[in-house]
C-alpha cells in the first residue's frame, strides 16, 4: 500500500489565498506560447466552425455565410441519417476501443523488457502506424477481396467466401480490424512510455515489503499507468469517434450507408454538397457527445479528486 | 520539368501548324488583347485526376508548345479525382482558386450558378463554324440552360465489353450483335457458370453497383427503355413505366426476375476503376461487363492477347431506340476571377485542336473530343475505338442541374436499396424521385 | 546501448541478461522465453500485411496481386526505381523532412513546458483553459479545413501579403503553412499533463526548498527525467506530419513543396494504379519513420535508466 500511495498524483500546489503567486505567473509563462498557438491556429477555425453552425454556407456561393440561428442543429434533429451515422460511430468506437486498448496492454507489457533485438519488435508493431494510408489501404482492400487473404483463410477453413466490405453486416466490423491493427502502435507506445515512468523504487520497495508479482503488478504496475491508461482511452475516444480515412478508403460509408460515420457525413456534406453550415452543426453535435465522454473518462484520473 | 528538344520542336510546330491551318485561335482573325499580357503571364490549371501517362503528356508536350507560341507559363497541378472537390471547395472559399480548372460535368452547374466560371458562349462563337461542328457532340455536356460553361476534351461513355473466348465456350457467336438488353440478357443466362451450391462464380453479365456506378447502370436502363432521368424543366422523369423496367431488368441481373434466374453476383464490389489485371473480365469472373471506354480500351493495351469485344448501344426490348449513359467527358472550365481569361481561352482552344487533342487522348486510350477524329487511323485501325466512336451518337449525359452530386448520390442510396431488396422496386422508385427532387429544389 | 546495471525495465522478471541463459534455466527465463516468443509470433501476425506491401514492391506491376505466393516469381527492383525517378521522391522526402523536423522541434520545446504547467503550476482559470485545449481535438478536420486555410492565406507579410494580410498568399504553397497545424500538438500537451501527474510532487518541494526557480525546476528537475515523454512527442509529432494527406493536399499547389503522401498518390490514379511503384514508393518513404522510431525508442530506455540515477 506504501507504493500505491506514493504513485499518487500530488496535487499541483494551489495556494488558498487569491491573487496572482510567483507560482501561477510562472506557470502562465511556460503555458502562454503553446496556448497563444492553439488560440489562434485551432480554437479560431473552431469557434468559426461554430458560428457557421448557425448558417447556411456554400463556399461556392459569393455572399458568403447567412445567418439562419439553429435552423441546422433543427434539421440534424429529424435527420434519420444524421442519427443513423451517430449509432455507426458509436459502435465503431466500440469495436475498436476494448480491443486495441487490452492487445496494446498485453503488448506493452510483453516487450517491456531489455533483450536484445526488443527494439525491432517494437518497432515492428509499431509499423503499421507509419505506413501511408493509401498503400495500406490497398493491401487491406485486397486481403478483403474475393481472392484475398481472408478468404484464402475461410476457405482452408472449409467456409464459404465472403465480400466483408460490401456486406451490410461485416463491413463495419472489417473497417474496424483494420483499424486495431492500425492504432496498436501508437497506443502501445503510450503504454509503454507509461510502464517505464514508474519509478523503479517503487517495485523495489514493494519487494522489500514482500510483494509477489502479482501483488506488485496490482499496486505498482496499475496505479501507476492509470494516468497514462486514461490518457490513451480519451486519445482513443477523441479520434475514433472522427473516423475518417478508413472509411473512406474501404467502404465509402457503405454498404447501405451500415458504414456512414458522423466524420464520413460530415466530409461529404461539406465538400461533396458544399453545405458547410449544417456540416457544421454535425460536427458540435459530435463534438457533444465526444466532449460528455471524455469528461467522464478524465473524471476517473487517479488523483484528481482528494 | 527538361523536354529532350526533338519533341519539344516537334511539339511547337505543330502548335503552330495547328493554329495557323485551323484558323482557331484568336491570334489569327483579330488582335488578341491577352497578347501583351500573354508574355510573361502565369496561367494556373488544376487538372482532374493524375494518370502519369496524361500527366507526362501535358506537362512534357502540351504545356512546352502552349509556352512557346504564347510566352506565358503555365503551371498545371494534377488533383487525384477524390480529392478534386475538397481543394476546389478551399481554394474558392479564399479566393485562391486556378484560372483553369477541370472536372466532371456533375460538378458544372453548381460553380456556374454560383458565378464561379467564366460563360464561354461569347468564346465559342468566335471558333469557326467548322470546329463548332466538329465539336458538336462534346459541347453540350458543358451547358448549364444553355450557356457554355465548360468545354470537354474527351468524350466517354458506358459500354458492354465481352470475352470473346468465353463466348465461344458457351457456343455463342463471338461477333453476334445484339438488338436489345433483353436478348444480351440471354446470352448471360448461357454464359454463366455456378458451383455445385448454386452460387456465381462466373457472372454472365455484369453492371456497375458500387456508388457512382449504380446511378450511371440505372440512367444506362433508363434510357435504353426510351425514358429519361430528368426533364427539359429539371424535374425528376424517372419514376415512369420505363424508369420501373429499367430499376426490374437492373435488380433482376443480381436479384433473379420474374422466373428468370440471377446472372451476376458481387453486389457492391467495385471493379470499374481497377487496374486491368484486376478486371473481372481478365480474371474470368465475368463474360460480359459495363465499363467505359477508357477502361475496354485498357485492358485491350494491357492484355494484347485478350480477345476483347464490344456490344453497341441496345434498347431495353427490342423495339426500344439504343442509348447509353455517356457522352461529353471531363472538360476545363475558367475562374470568373481569372487576370487572364482570354489566355485560360487559348489554352482550352489549344487543348481541342486536333493533333493537340488526339496526342493527349491517346496518352490514356480515351475517346476524341472531335467528330473528325473518327477517320483518324488512332480510331480507325482499332476495332474497339471504332465501336466507343460509332456509339456516340447513342449516348446521353447527366442532366446539368445545380446539386446533381447531391442528387446522384439520393438516386444511389435507392438503387443500392433495390439491389439489395430492402423493398419493392416500384415503392423504391417513388421514394427515390421525391426525395431527388427534393434535392434539386433546394438547389436552385 | 545504455545498459545502467540495476535499471531492468523488467519489474515483474528482472535482469534477464542473455549471457546467462546457457547457464542456468531457472522459471523467470523461461517465462521471459514465453513472452518473448508470444510477442514475436504477436509481431509476425501484426507484420503480414506489411509483407504483402514488400512483395508488391518487388513483383513486376503486371503481376500485382496476381497470385498468392509471396515471393515474387521474378523479383524485380524495377519498382523502386519508377518510384524514385518518374514522381521528384526524394524532393518529397526532403520537404516532408524540413515539415516534420520543424514540428518535432517546436513541441518538443513547447508541449512538455505547458503540460507541467498545467499539471504542476496551475493558475487561476488553467483548468479551463487545458479542458479548451483538449477541446479543439474533438473537431474534425473537416469543419476547420476553410477557417484555417482563410487564416494561413492572410498571414501579415509572408507571400506577398502587407501587414493585414491582404493582397498575397500568405503561407500558402510553402513548407511552414504545410507544418501549421502540426506545430504545437494538444495531444501532446495532454500527454505530459499526463505524464507529469504520475511524477512525485516532492521533486519540486525539495527544489524549491533549495531555493531553485521554477524554470529550474522544470529545465532541471523534470526534463532530464522526461525521456520517455519527449520521446513520444517527437515519434507523435513526426510520424503526424509526415502521414497528413488532407492539409498539404488543400495547401499546395506546386510540386516544390509536395509531402511525401502527395507524391505517392501519384502511383494511385483511379483506373491505373501502379501497385509495384506505389508499395515501393510507401516503403522509401516508411522508411525514415521507422528510423526515427528505432531511434527513439532507444531512448525510452536509457532516458529511464539515467532519470533513475538523477532521480
Amino acid at each position: 500500500m506504501t507504493a500505491q500511495a506514493e504513485t499518487r498524483t500530488a496535487p499541483a500546489p494551489v495556494p488558498r489565498r487569491r491573487g496572482w503567486s510567483r507560482l501561477h505567473l510562472a506557470g502562465l509563462a511556460m503555458a502562454a506560447p503553446a496556448t497563444i498557438f492553439i488560440l489562434v491556429f485551432s480554437l479560431i477555425p473552431v469557434v468559426y466552425g461554430l458560428y457557421l453552425s448557425l448558417t447556411r454556407y456554400n463556399p461556392l456561393r459569393r455572399g458568403g455565410p447567412e445567418w439562419i440561428g439553429l435552423s441546422n442543429y433543427a434539421s440534424l434533429a429529424d435527420s434519420p441519417q444524421f442519427w443513423r451515422a451517430l449509432g455507426v460511430t458509436g459502435l465503431f468506437v466500440l469495436m475498436v476501443l476494448p480491443p486495441t486498448v487490452l492487445i496494446a496492454t498485453g503488448l506493452a507489457v510483453l516487450v517491456n523488457v531489455r533483450v536484445p533485438g526488443i527494439g525491432a519488435i517494437r518497432s515492428a508493431l509499431y509499423i503499421p502506424n507509419i505506413i501511408s494510408l493509401t498503400a495500406v489501404s490497398m493491401i487491406w482492400l485486397w486481403m478483403y477481396s474475393q481472392h484475398g487473404l481472408f478468404n484464402q483463410i475461410f476457405a482452408w477453413f472449409g467456409l464459404p467466401e465472403q465480400a466483408l466490405l460490401y456486406d451490410e453486416r461485416t463491413a463495419l466490423a472489417a473497417a474496424a480490424v483494420m483499424r486495431v491493427w492500425k492504432a496498436l502502435g501508437s497506443n502501445m507506445v503510450l503504454l509503454l512510455a507509461g510502464l517505464q515512468s514508474i519509478p523503479n523504487e517503487l517495485y523495489e520497495a514493494a519487494r522489500v515489503d514482500g510483494a509477489g508479482k502479482a501483488a506488485q503488478f496490482r499496486h505498482v504496475t496499475v496505479p501507476g499507468l492509470r494516468p497514462m491508461l486514461v490518457f490513451v482511452i480519451a486519445m482513443d475516444i477523441i479520434y475514433l469517434s472522427q473516423s475518417f480515412a478508413e472509411i473512406y478508403v474501404l467502404t465509402q460509408g457503405g454498404p447501405l450507408a451500415s458504414t456512414t460515420t458522423v466524420n464520413y457525413l460530415i466530409y461529404t456534406t461539406a465538400f461533396q454538397y458544399n453545405q458547410f453550415g449544417l456540416s457544421s452543426a454535425m460536427a458540435f453535435v459530435l463534438f457533444a457527445f465526444v466532449a460528455g465522454l471524455s469528461v467522464i473518462t478524465m473524471r476517473n484520473r487517479t488523483g484528481d479528486r482528494p | 520539368m527538361k523536354l529532350p528538344p526533338v519533341r519539344s520542336t516537334a511539339a511547337v510546330l505543330a502548335l503552330t501548324a495547328s493554329l495557323a491551318l485551323t484558323g482557331c485561335g484568336q491570334s489569327n482573325d483579330q488582335p488578341d488583347p491577352d497578347a501583351s499580357g500573354g508574355a510573361g503571364a502565369t496561367l494556373t490549371v488544376w487538372f482532374p485526376g493524375n494518370d502519369p501517362a496524361e500527366v507526362r503528356q501535358v506537362e512534357d508536350v502540351i504545356i512546352p508548345a502552349f509556352e512557346s507560341a504564347t510566352g506565358a507559363q503555365v503551371e498545371a497541378t494534377f488533383v487525384d479525382w477524390g480529392d478534386l472537390s475538397t481543394k476546389l471547395s478551399a481554394a474558392f472559399a479564399s479566393g485562391a482558386a486556378p484560372d483553369l480548372f477541370g472536372h466532371g460535368a456533375a460538378a458544372v452547374a453548381d460553380y456556374a450558378v454560383n458565378e464561379r466560371i467564366l460563360p464561354l458562349t461569347d468564346y465559342v462563337a468566335r471558333w469557326s463554324a467548322e470546329d463548332r461542328q466538329d465539336l458538336s457532340a462534346a459541347l453540350p455536356g458543358g451547358t448549364v440552360d444553355g450557356v457554355q460553361y465548360m468545354i470537354p476534351l474527351r468524350m466517354d461513355g458506358q459500354l458492354l465489353a465481352y470475352d470473346k473466348a468465353d463466348f465461344r465456350a458457351a457456343g455463342l457467336d463471338p461477333e453476334q450483335t445484339f438488338d436489345s438488353w433483353e436478348a444480351i440478357r440471354a446470352a448471360a443466362e448461357q454464359l454463366t457458370v455456378r458451383a455445385a451450391d448454386g452460387s456465381i462464380t462466373r457472372s454472365g453479365l455484369l453492371m456497375a453497383t458500387d456508388p457512382i456506378g449504380r446511378q450511371q447502370s440505372f440512367a444506362t436502363l433508363v434510357q435504353a427503355a426510351g425514358g429519361r432521368q430528368v426533364d427539359q424543366s429539371g424535374k425528376v422523369d424517372f419514376d415512369t413505366s420505363a424508369g420501373l423496367a429499367a430499376l426490374d431488368f437492373y435488380t433482376g441481373l443480381y436479384l433473379g426476375q420474374s422466373g428468370q434466374p440471377a446472372v451476376a453476383s458481387g453486389v457492391g464490389v467495385p471493379y470499374s476503376s481497377n487496374a486491368p489485371e484486376q478486371q473481372p473480365l481478365v480474371l474470368d469472373t465475368a463474360s460480359i461487363t459495363m465499363l467505359n471506354g477508357n477502361g475496354i480500351q485498357k485492358i485491350a493495351d494491357a492484355k494484347p492477347d485478350f480477345e476483347i469485344g464490344v456490344i453497341a448501344p441496345a434498347g431495353l426490348t427490342a423495339g426500344d431506340a439504343p442509348a447509353a449513359f455517356g457522352g461529353p467527358g471531363p472538360g476545363l472550365m475558367i475562374n470568373a476571377e481569372t487576370k487572364h481569361p482570354d489566355l485560360a481561352w487559348q489554352f482550352i482552344t489549344h487543348l481541342v485542336q486536333p493533333e493537340v487533342n488526339l496526342d493527349y487522348i491517346k496518352t490514356f486510350g480515351g475517346v476524341p473530343v472531335r467528330l473528325s477524329a473518327a477517320s483518324d487511323p488512332y480510331v480507325t485501325g482499332n476495332p474497339i475505338m471504332t465501336a466507343l466512336v460509332e456509339a456516340l451518337p447513342h449516348l446521353r449525359p447527366n442532366p446539368n442541374v445545380p446539386g446533381w452530386v447531391q442528387a446522384r448520390d439520393t438516386m444511389d442510396q435507392y438503387l443500392e436499396q433495390a439491389l439489395n431488396a430492402k423493398a419493392a422496386n416500384a415503392e423504391l422508385l417513388s421514394q427515390m424521385a421525391a426525395a431527388v427532387d427534393t434535392v434539386l429544389t433546394q438547389s436552385r | 546501448m545504455n545498459t545502467a546495471p540495476g535499471r531492468s525495465e523488467l519489474p515483474l522478471d528482472s535482469r534477464p541478461g542473455p549471457s546467462r541463459r546457457a547457464s542456468l534455466k531457472s522459471r523467470r527465463q523461461r517465462s521471459l522465453a514465453f513472452r518473448l516468443a508470444f510477442a514475436v509470433v504477436v509481431t509476425i501476425l501484426v507484420l503480414v500485411p506489411f509483407a504483402w506491401m514488400i512483395s508488391i514492391a518487388f513483383t513486376p506491376a503486371e503481376q500485382a496481386f496476381g497470385s498468392i505466393s509471396l515471393l515474387p516469381e521474378q523479383p524485380t527492383w524495377r519498382n523502386f526505381w519508377i518510384a524514385l525517378t518518374e514522381v521528384d521522391l526524394s524532393r518529397a522526402l526532403l520537404n516532408s523532412g524540413v515539415v516534420a523536423a520543424l514540428a518535432v522541434i517546436v513541441n518538443l520545446v513547447l508541449t512538455p513546458m505547458t503540460g507541467y504547467a498545467f499539471c504542476r503550476l496551475r493558475f487561476p482559470g488553467s483548468q479551463f483553459v487545458f479542458l479548451g485545449i483538449i477541446a479543439t481535438t474533438a473537431i474534425p478536420i473537416a469543419v476547420t479545413l476553410i477557417p484555417l486555410f482563410l487564416m494561413v492565406k492572410g498571414i501579415p507579410w509572408a507571400g506577398g501579403n502587407d501587414l493585414f494580410g491582404h493582397g498575397g498568399t500568405g503561407l500558402l504553397n510553402t513548407l511552414l503553412g504545410v507544418s501549421i497545424p502540426h506545430l504545437v500538438g494538444a495531444m501532446n500537451i495532454f500527454l505530459s499533463y499526463q505524464y507529469y501527474s504520475t511524477m512525485p510532487g516532492e521533486l519540486a518541494e525539495a527544489a524549491r526548498m533549495d531555493g531553485a526557480g521554477e524554470w529550474v525546476i522544470f529545465w532541471r528537475v523534470y526534463l532530464p527525467l522526461s525521456k520517455p515523454l519527449l520521446a513520444v512527442v517527437a515519434i507523435f509529432s513526426f510520424t503526424g506530419t509526415w502521414d497528413d494527406f488532407l492539409w498539404p493536399l488543400v495547401t499546395t499547389t506546386s510540386r516544390d513543396v509536395y509531402t511525401v503522401q502527395l507524391a505517392l498518390v501519384q502511383f494511385n490514379a483511379e483506373g491505373n494504379v501502379q501497385y509495384g511503384a506505389l508499395m515501393a514508393g510507401a516503403i522509401l518513404i516508411s522508411l525514415p519513420v521507422v528510423a526515427v522510431f528505432l531511434f527513439n525508442q532507444r531512448s525510452f530506455i536509457a532516458g529511464l535508466a539515467d532519470g533513475g540515477v538523477k532521480g
